[in-house]
Parts: C-alpha cells; structure tokens; sequence
C-alpha cells in the first residue's frame, strides 16, 4: 500500500503540480516515515497527576511518548477541576520544553540585571549562597534575611528552612492576593467558606470575574448554574467583562463603592423584614447594632454613591432574599482593590449571613477537609527576632505566617526596625507582583544576597545574585495536598518524566543549602519518606496505590450540609457565634461594622487603573507560555471612546500612562467596553528579563505604574487605588 | 451481524463558552499543531454602545460536512471522507497545492509548511478509533461541545438536536455542515 501511495505523489509531482512545494513535501515525508518506525506504540504511558500552572491543583493524566509529555488530560476523578482542564493546564508541557528555561544554577558576574551569567556546578551555587546567608547571620543576625515564596506544594520545605535558618520574616502571597477576603470571612465566621454556586439560584459579584479567571470548581458550576438550570447573575464592574457578558444583570458600578450598594441591600432586607428572624437570632449576635448602622445606608443614598439606581438595589435585594437560602453574595477571591476592602468583604459576610445562607445548599459551606499524614521531621528554635513587618503593632489580626508584603517592603527599604541583607525567593516574581517596581528595585540594590529558586528566568531571577532551577512540576514529586471545600479531595504529585536538563526538585536545593548552613538534620528524608507518611493516615484502602494509580481520591459525590447548625455548634469566633457585630475589630481599633467612606475619584484629567485577568494568563509567568503567548501577543490599554476622542487617542496608536510613581507604553484599545472614568491593562507583559523572550519589553508591566496603597485592616495590597494620566505618545 | 453505521458530529452551545481557550491548546498539543496554526478557534462578536453591550462566542472548526466541497476539488484524492462522515486528510496523497483550502467555506483549513501538506481537524478519529472523544470535547471547562453518533437515537447529540433549535453556518454552500450551533 505504502509504494503504491509513493509512487501515485511521485508521478503527480512529476506532472508539474507546484514545484518548490512538493519538494518539501517529499523530504518532510520521508522523514515521517522514518519517525514512524522508531516510535513504537507500546512506549506509551498514562501518568496521573496534579497542575501546577495556577493555584486551582487540578487533576491531569499525562501522556508520555518516548519519554516525552506529548499530552495532558483532564482526570475525572477530581470532583473540583470536574474533568476539564484550561488552556494553562494543557500548555504546561510548553513549560517544559521552553527554549527560555532555566537549564543549570547560575552565579550573576556583571552587574544586577545586566544580564551576564556564570554556568556552575549545584556544589558551587550551593557554597555560594550558604556563604552569603552565614555573612548576613554573623554580621546582622539571622533575622536579617527575608524568605518570600509563593503557594505551592514544595513551598513547605523553603518555609522549614528559613524558619531553620533562624529568620521571622518569612512573607507569603496573601497580602497580594486574597488576605482581605479570608480576614473578612474569618471575623464574621470564624471560617472561610466555599460557595455553593452549583446550587444557588441568585448569584452577586463584585468584580470576582470568575469567566475570566478561572477558579475550580466555581467557574465550572457558575456556567451549569447561570446557563443550565437558570440561576441569576448580577454582576458588578467598571468593566464589560466576559461574566459581564454571561451574567443577566450587568451593572458598571462606580468604582470603589461596592461597599455603599451592599450596606443598601442589607438596608432594604432590615426595613422589608426579609431577614432570615430564625437563623438570625440562632446562629448570629449583633444583628441589633447592624439595623441601626445600616438605617443611614439607603438605596437611594447608594444611588448616588454607586450610580446604580434606587429601584433595582430595591428590587436586586428582594429578588436575593426571596431566592434564600439559595442565594450567594460571592467573596471573590483575587487581589484586593481598594483601601477598605476588608470592609467591603465584611458586608458581604454579614449580608449572607442575615438571609441564613450559612451551611446550605446553594449558600455558602463550610469547608470540609480530609485528613493526612505527616512527616515528623527534628524540631529546630522558634526565630527569636519579631518581624520586621512589625505585624502585630499595625495589623494585630493579620495571618503572622504569610506577613505583610507592602508594609515589609516600607520597613525593608527604611532599615527599621532592623536592617534585611539577603533574600531568598522560591516561585514568586515580586517584581511584577507587587505595585511600584522602582520601589523593588530599591529594595533589591539594597541587599547584599539574593537567591532566587524558579522554573523559568523571572524578572526577580534577572536581578539575582544566584539562580537555582527547579524541576517543573512535570518532572517531580511533590507532597500530598487536601483541597478542603464542598467536595473534599486529596490530590498527588508525582514525577511523570526525568528532568531534561540539570535541575532539581525545591527540596532537593532546600537539603543542598541547609547541608551548607549547619541544618541538615532538620531535613534529614527524602521526599518518598515524606509522601508515604502522608499516605499512612489517608483514608483510603491501599492509600499509596491508590493515588499513584489515580492521582486523586474524593471522599464522596454528595456533600453534606447542615454540620454547623446544631444548638450547640460554637463557631470559632470569640462569642461563638456569627459575629455581625464583631468585638475583635473594636478591640483592634477598626470599625465593628462597616462604615462607607466615599473613594476618592479621579481628576478630571487622569483615570482610575484597573487591573484583571484573562483566561489564558493568571500569572505574570504564564504570558511566556509559547501556547499562550499566541492568543495575546501584548497587552493594550482599554479606554472609553468618549475620553479618548476628546484625548485623540486611536485604537493602535501608542500611548504613555504615567502614575506617580512610573510611566509605560501601551497601545490603545478604544473600546466601548470599559467605563469612560476607568482604564484597563492585563497583566503579565512588559518583562525585565531577556529569558522571557516572547514578552521581554513587549507591552508593559502594571506594577510600573501601580501605586503603593493597602487596606488598612488586612494589609492586603490596594490594586485599584492609582490614577493615570493617558497621552499619546 | 450487520455494522451499524454511525454519522459523527458536535453540537455546540455557543453561550457556555467563555474563551478560556482551552480548546484551542488541548488541539494543539493532541495533533501537534505549528505555532501560528489551528485547528479549531473561537470567533468573538462584540456589539453595542456602553453601557448596553454584548459579546457572543462561538468556536469553530472543520465542520465535517455532509457534501464537502474540500474533498470534491482535491486533485489527488487526498481529501477524503470515512464511511463515519469525519473528513481527513491523507498526508501521503497531498500534494499542498491548496485548492482545498479555497473550496473550504469555514477556512478551517492550513497549510503545515514543515510536511508541504494541508492539515485540517480530524476530529480526534485517532482518540474516536480508541472510544474516547475529540481533545477539545474533553477538556473544555464548560462542556460546550457534544460529541456523538447522530444516527445513535440514545446518544446526547440526537437528543439536544431533537429537543433544541440550533442552526448550521453557511448552509445555502451545499456543503451539508455538521457542527450544530444550539440557539
């Protein structure tokens, strides 16, 4: 068959059909044929894993051909990922073979961010850094090295070593992420919740854009419930986004006064009596504080804080409690936006809390958990130094183990309390994370040391001193992880294929430094030790088996509601109860309620920057990403077509956006779908590093021109507090 | 015993997609399409005047027509239908002088410059052949394409067709499409 196949393209090449063509086509075939009779089908093997690409862990199978991924599969089993997989999950093989990894430690020789570098030996890199971090102990102390890394499931070992090391400042993501949610949840709850989106029939959100960034299993259930069983959705954002676009109700709310539209709601649900009396007076204390704080808080008042009118917060607020319990108003959970964010989320609680969603379905549930082993490893000293974030004087409710990124940095920066010489990162870019890069970039030229732990050349490895390439996540085994929530699961790591090049697993660099430092004891196992006692106290038969076999293991299908609401259930809070009126935050000198305080807004001539995400991109890393990268090639500033033609600005023509704090290049996107006060840039562009090659200066980078600003009661990072000014170029 | 035939095809609810893309890489890495090509895509339409917009997604790919008209100016033979409907390319066969690409009315076809031959989706039939669906079918988020035998009476497609509206694109072409748009 095969000849005769040959011959019949051979003769019609002959006959003259596109010549130049055809050529190729008869080298590039004899090539296939080639190929095919070295790759052998019984090579092929399916290998359970778990995504690292964002924080959602969902569950993947991989194929391996020839000892390369060629495929990633969504794995059924998860009942949180629900058999899908996004596009960042299935370009993680990109992540792997990208020309731009990271191949081999490397020691900078010229100046920082210079871009020159020394191939060394993992012996040599490891000697390097453990004597830099010795240099800062014995001269400054063991607190004077700052730990920062970001989630993951290796993150435990960097954490242990530089707790092991001696040093309190260790700074986690949270406080650029979501600290303000789980702290608002927690002092009204005592917990954070999941949300029950699968089964709720009135769904609110204030900017969560959960279409866009996907979250597991919320977004997957957002869609069966809007679009399958006929829940609603009222959305809120300055911007017309695709939730926008999906949800019923679309509202472009003056931006910064959420709070005023949510206090109206609970106004209106008070004054028409539509609380829920029963579950109110069992479960909750406080609730006659909250009716005389919400009385000043009319729809009409909001009308004009919001520009939403009167009559649909009326008619949004009796359509919510009608719909309770089944009705959610949802935290959302990225990046905090404004100065009293953990305010926002805290009317939020309250106002789930009085329709008695708390603990059913379609409300808001407890998390449920699975249990797991641990590895019992040789205890070292509790740090002695306090922070140098000095959370406890400005943030006394704050999570003391992940810090305060934004107020670290001021303290860094200033020497006081005590002075930070040397930094070590593993899988986080603070370049591009945190708001005002010029102000990191201070904080960098100030340290002696940095080392810096990553898969790929982040612009926070470009200004390293040392870098250690990790193994991807695709090469390596990792701890297991329990993903707590509605539908419990427990999900496992394991290595799929050998590393490509010479890197190493997180803690197999943590060992290399702590043998340097004088800590080996403390990581004295190897991470098979590490896995097996997790899998000891699984409840599961054969535990071992059965996550290598399947990766994942879910308790079961159906969740159960209604543990909490028992007469003698004590929520952990200080009255044991749900705390409308919270005690704590008077203690701690924040309002007990939510007050409003009217943002600031814009002068005429600037606009309010604000930030979000596309499905493709979450991470500043993922924009690399050669699958990815080929959706968006560059980032663009999103304007209003009323302000720019008033400004001259055309879609394409390059403009300059400058804050107070930095100015960048973007090009313009006229487009009707943001509010005429408002612009909008995607993050994840405009990189420092010539390692990132796809997006190296293409676009821009929003922490340029992010200015510093934090809530005031979480400490987590103000996104959406900064002002630009818009020209053409 | 006598083979039943099969007619596969997708239906497609348009308004569960959320251009995440997902489609777009699992296509990519499955049949290892080149940088700069697809095989399937997401056509976006944006319409209104703020306050009052929309945006309707709608993804695409080979429609594995009925009647195509790929296969009926392919020169050589090289387009070609199975007996299932699912349109293919045989690569040995092409001779990458395009024509196919022109009579394509959803352009859901490229030419591969490494093998100078058009590739095109086929709708996973390597993963059909094994019992599993198409790559795209799979790992999309929102499960916005159904996969399945029309000529199945218990299969999902035959029962969203029977109980739905839906629309084809470009049905005055002839070409007889198989991607069910539900409405």
């Amino acid at each position: 068959m095969g000849t005769t196949r040959m011959d019949r393209r051979l003769f019609l090449k002959a006959a003259g059909a596109t010549a130049a063509g055809a050529v190729t086509a008869s080298q590039a075939g004899c090539l296939r044929y080639f190929k095919k009779g070295r790759t052998a089908s019984d090579d092929r093997r399916e290998v359970p894993t778990t995504c690292e690409l964002c924080p959602n862990k969902c569950s993947a199978i991989a194929v391996v051909e020839g000892g390369l991924v060629k495929k990633l599969n969504p794995n059924p089993e998860n009942p949180k990922s629900r058999d899908m997989l996004c596009a960042r999950g299935n370009a993680a093989i990109k992540q792997v073979y990208d020309p731009d990894r990271l191949k081999q430690p490397m020691i900078r020789v010229g100046a920082r961010g210079e871009g020159k570098w020394k191939p060394v030996s993992w012996d040599e890199a490891f000697d390097f850094a453990a004597k830099k971090l010795a240099e800062a102990k014995s001269k400054y102390g063991p607190e004077s090295t700052l730990w920062s890394s970001t989630e993951g499931f290796q993150e435990v070992f960097f954490k242990n070593l530089g707790l092991a090391f001696g040093s309190p400042n260790l700074v986690r993501h949270p406080t650029l992420c979501l600290a303000s949610v789980n702290l608002a949840y927690s002092a009204t709850f005592g917990t954070v919740p999941s949300f029950d989106l699968l089964n709720s029939k009135f769904v609110i959100m204030s900017g969560a854009n959960r279409f866009e960034s996907i979250i597991t299993p919320d977004t997957m259930d957002l869609i069966g419930g809007v679009m399958e069983r006929k829940a609603k959705l009222v959305y809120l954002d300055p911007r017309f986004t695709v939730t926008a676009a999906k949800a019923d109700e679309w509202y472009p709310i003056k931006p910064g006064t959420d709070l005023a539209f949510i206090l109206a709601m609970i106004h209106v649900i008070i004054k028409e009596n539509r609380h829920s009396k029963d579950f109110v007076a069992a479960y909750t204390t406080g609730f006659d504080q909250l009716v005389e704080h919400v009385k000043p808080y009319t729809p009409e008042w909001a009308e004009q804080e919001t520009e939403i009118p009167a009559k649909d917060i009326i008619r949004i607020a009796r359509e919510f409690s009608d719909a309770a319990p089944r009705a959610l108003y949802y935290a959302g959970r990225r990046s905090s936006w404004y100065q009293n964010d953990f305010q926002m989320r805290r009317a939020q609680a309250i106002l789930n809390a009085i329709v008695g969603n708390w603990d059913q379905p379609g409300g808001m549930v407890p998390n449920a958990k699975l249990p797991k082993g641990e590895f019992l490893f040789m205890p070292w000293d509790e740090p002695k130094a306090p922070r140098v974030d000095e959370i406890e004087k400005h943030f006394p409710l704050a999570a003391k183990g992940d810090g305060v990124y934004l107020k670290l940095r001021e303290n860094v920066l200033s020497g006081k309390p005590y002075p930070i010489k040397a930094w070590m990162v593993y899988k986080q870019d603070p370049l591009n994370a945190m708001p005002d890069q010029a102000k990191t970039m201070k904080m960098i030229e100030q340290m002696d040391f940095i080392g810096v732990i990553d898969v790929q050349m982040s612009d926070m490895a470009w200004y390293a001193d040392v870098v250690f390439p990790e193994s991807a996540y695709l090469e390596r085994t990792d701890p297991v992880e329990v993903m707590p929530g509605i539908w419990p699961a427990v999900v496992y790591r394991q290595q799929v294929v050998k590393p490509i090049h010479d890197t190493k697993p997180n803690l197999d660099i943590v060992q290399g430094l702590a043998k340097r430092l004088g800590l080996s004891d403390y990581f004295d196992y190897t991470i098979e030790q590490w896995v097996e006692a997790e899998f000891k106290e699984l409840p599961i038969p054969m535990a071992a088996e059965h996550m290598k076999k399947h990766g994942v293991w879910a308790a079961s299908g159906q969740p159960s509601y209604g543990k909490t609401l028992t007469p003698d259930h004590r929520f952990v809070t200080k009255t044991g109860k749900i705390e409308l009126f919270s005690e704590r935050l008077q203690e701690a000198g924040h309002d007990p309620l939510p007050v409003y305080a009217a943002p600031v807004q814009p002068p005429g001539d600037r606009f309010r920057l604000i930030l979000g995400r596309v499905g493709y991109f979450t991470h500043a890393n993922q924009s690399n990403n050669v699958w990815l990268n080929e959706f968006m090639k560059e980032n663009d500033l999103w304007i209003n077509p009323k302000p720019a033609e008033r400004l001259g600005i055309k879609t394409g023509s390059t403009l300059t956006v400058t804050s107070s704090v930095g100015s960048v290049k973007l090009k313009a996107r006229v487009t009707e779908e943001i509010r005429p006060d408002c612009v909008f840039m995607l993050h994840g562009f405009g990189k420092k590093s010539k390692m990132q090659s796809l997006v190296y200066q293409v676009g821009a980078s929003d922490a340029v021109i992010l200015e510093t600003a934090w809530d005031k009661v979480s400490g987590n990072a103000a996104f959406h507090e900064t002002f630009v000014k818009v020209a053409n170029a | 015993m006598a083979i039943k035939k099969k007619r596969y095809a997708l239906v497609i609810d348009s308004r569960k997609c959320i251009n995440c893309k997902a489609c777009a890489v699992a296509c990519k890495a499955e049949n290892e399409v080149p940088i700069g090509n697809f095989r399937n895509w997401i056509n976006e339409d944006r319409q209104g005047e703020y306050p009052k917009l929309r945006i309707d997604f709608e993804p695409e790919q080979c429609h594995h027509c009925e009647h195509p008209s790929c296969v009926r100016v392919c020169p050589t033979g090289a387009s070609w239908q199975r007996k299932d409907g699912i349109v293919l390319v045989n690569d040995d066969e092409c001779i990458g002088c395009r024509y196919c690409m022109i009579a394509c009315p959803y352009d859901a076809r490229y030419f591969h410059e490494a093998s100078g031959t058009v590739h095109k989706c086929t709708l996973c039939s390597h993963r059909i052949d094994k019992g599993t669906i198409p790559a795209c079918v799979e790992t999309c988020p929102s499960k916005v394409r159904v996969f399945g035998d029309l000529e199945d009476p218990a299969s999902r497609v035959h029962e969203l067709l029977a109980t739905r509206r839906y629309r084809v694109k470009e049905p005055q072409t002839g070409n007889g499409p198989q991607l069910y748009y539900l409405l």
